[in-house]
């Protein structure tokens, strides 16, 4: 193990750690507000990242304007998917909300590769794709910079929502009793679509980063969901610190192992969930 | 709090209200009145379909029959809970239903700002709920999670109060209280009362809610068997010996 390496693993970590949590405040939206599991999440970054992507390859659009385009799109088609199926199935056993959902993944996903294909598609053509900026021995990629810096405003803006506006206060209350919101004059369902909508927005918004970052494919989707759910069962429910937090100590924890273990790229995905475990078992102890 | 003063018309009337839960009907064709500015008691055995009552009338129970209208011409029967609280219906329900994570100023405030007219009124409708309950104000920056169970009943009752209601729907606020909590419980409802707010109280409680009611309904098996004063209900052999084990 190359100890020079770790100043350079550190930074990365630090960077990949805020589309993590971006993705995962979004899916944690969903689950607190709403009380939805939704394993179609991901499915939404990935729309997000291929429909950036072909108005990149179609009208030459920069990422950065696509992600105003791609927000209210994946609201919409958030909005969508919420009244034509997921409305349906709120009182029902969280068992079929779950294959609910898993289903209007496959559904995205499927759609996605009869009209894209299977292969990874990226936008690479940007010019700031190239432009990395070397402090001492750390060098630190434009795209990556950038990300992060999209990544923790929209999660501040997320934050700040959620503790200072009336929609934000709506959703909290919600979120912590539906009754109570009903009898002081919140339509429920109404705020259960605001929160969807919004759910999805920000993964599609992430989905845009990713598709300047890798090359994605239309099943990238899966691994986050399934990296957002560990992060947000990590945090706790309805606690953005907490995401930003558990999201910092996997993105960087795989980072360390994919930057100086030799081979450790292939144990990515290993080390994320192996954190995950450990944090449960201790959790779990410290209950019993 | 605006209401109009005592009999001055009809704050509720509900005429053959049937509703339940699933395949169980749990009231069974309920005809009950209510003036503007009374107080009226619901007493009735556990299951006897109080709180289903006051559930239907504010809309969190689905009304399979019958209807509900609110100050002679408002149908509330089909409405959600948020458009009948903003017909000023409120409704201080089982379990209070506070939001635990918000702070007690939060939780009242909530009460009024989803509301317009709750919002215009609500810097005075504030200062009268902290005038009821001088603890309010004390515990404003507290969660609404950490608050001992008679300071969350004084709280959900503030916060129906912050929505400005006209009609105020209050389940077993006694419920749970020590004896001078139950007092203090009891004279806020008449102090609410006398300010021109009609109000529907359910109770186990049933001397004390009787003494301080102008009239009460009794609940059983989901059906009303007796009306009258609460004053009459009280010397009434039947009620004593079922409800006041005299």
């Amino acid at each position: 193990m190359d100890l020079s390496l770790l100043p350079q693993a550190l930074v990365s970590g630090v960077l990949a750690s805020g589309l993590y949590a971006l993705v995962s405040v979004g899916l944690a939206l969903a689950i607190g507000v709403i009380g939805i599991v939704n394993f179609a999440h991901g499915e939404f970054f990935m729309v997000g990242a291929f429909l950036a992507y072909q108005l990149f390859v179609s009208f030459g659009f920069d990422p950065l304007l696509s992600l105003l385009i791609v927000a209210p799109a994946l609201a919409v088609i958030g909005g969508v998917i919420y009244l034509s199926t997921i409305r349906f199935v709120l009182k029902a056993p969280e068992l079929n909300q779950m294959l609910l959902t898993f289903g209007v993944g496959i559904i995205l996903q499927n759609l996605a590769l009869v009209i894209w294909g299977g292969d990874p598609r990226s936008i690479a053509n940007v010019p700031y794709r190239s432009i990395g900026y070397q402090l001492g021995g750390v060098s630190v990629g434009m795209v990556p910079l950038g990300s992060f810096v999209i990544s923790v405003a929209l999660v501040a803006a997320l934050y700040w929502t959620l503790a200072r506006t009336p929609l934000g206060r709506a959703m909290r209350a919600v979120a912590q009793n539906r009754v109570g919101a009903g009898l002081v004059g919140l339509e429920v369902n109404r705020v259960y679509l605001v929160a969807f909508a919004l759910s999805a927005l920000l993964a599609g918004m992430g989905g845009v980063m990713i598709a300047v970052i890798q090359s994605p494919t239309p099943t990238v989707g899966l691994a986050f969901t399934l990296k957002a759910f560990a992060i947000v069962v990590l945090a706790g429910l309805g606690n953005v610190r907490g995401i930003v937090g558990a999201s910092l100590l996997v993105a960087v924890a795989e980072s360390i192992v994919a930057t100086m273990v030799p081979g450790g790229d292939a144990l990515r995905n290993a080390v994320f969930f192996a954190i995950i475990f450990l944090v449960l078992i201790w959790r779990s102890r410290k209950v019993a | 709090m605006s209401g109009s003063g005592r009999g001055a018309g009809s704050a509720l009337r509900v005429e053959g209200l049937r509703a339940g839960y699933g395949k169980i009907t749990v009231l069974w064709d309920v005809d009950l009145h209510v003036d503007e500015g009374e107080l009226v008691t619901i007493i009735g055995a556990n299951g006897a379909g109080k709180t289903t009552l006051l559930r239907a009338i504010s809309g969190l129970v689905p009304v399979r029959a019958g209807s509900v209208t609110a100050f002679g011409a408002r149908r509330l029967a089909g409405l959600s809970p948020a458009r009948i609280v903003r017909s000023q219906v409120g409704h201080v329900p089982e379990g209070r239903q506070l939001f635990p994570l918000m702070t007690v100023r939060e939780n009242l405030e909530s009460g009024a700002e989803y509301l317009p007219h709750a919002r215009a009124s609500a810097a005075r409708n504030r200062e009268f709920v902290y005038g009821l309950f001088p603890r309010l104000a004390e515990r404003a920056p507290q969660l609404a999670g950490t608050l001992s169970g008679g300071e969350r009943q004084m709280l959900a009752i503030g916060r129906a109060l912050m929505s400005d209601p006209k009609l105020l729907l209050v389940d077993e606020p006694s419920l749970g209280l020590a004896p001078a909590l139950v007092r203090t419980v009891f004279a806020a409802l008449q102090e609410i009362r006398a300010r021109g707010v009609t109000v529907v109280l359910v109770e186990q409680n049933v001397q004390q809610s009787l003494r301080i009611s102008d009239r009460a309904y009794v609940l059983e098996n989901g059906e009303v068997v007796k009306a009258g004063s609460g004053a009459a209900l009280l010397g009434d052999p039947e009620v004593r010996a079922a409800y006041l084990s005299m």
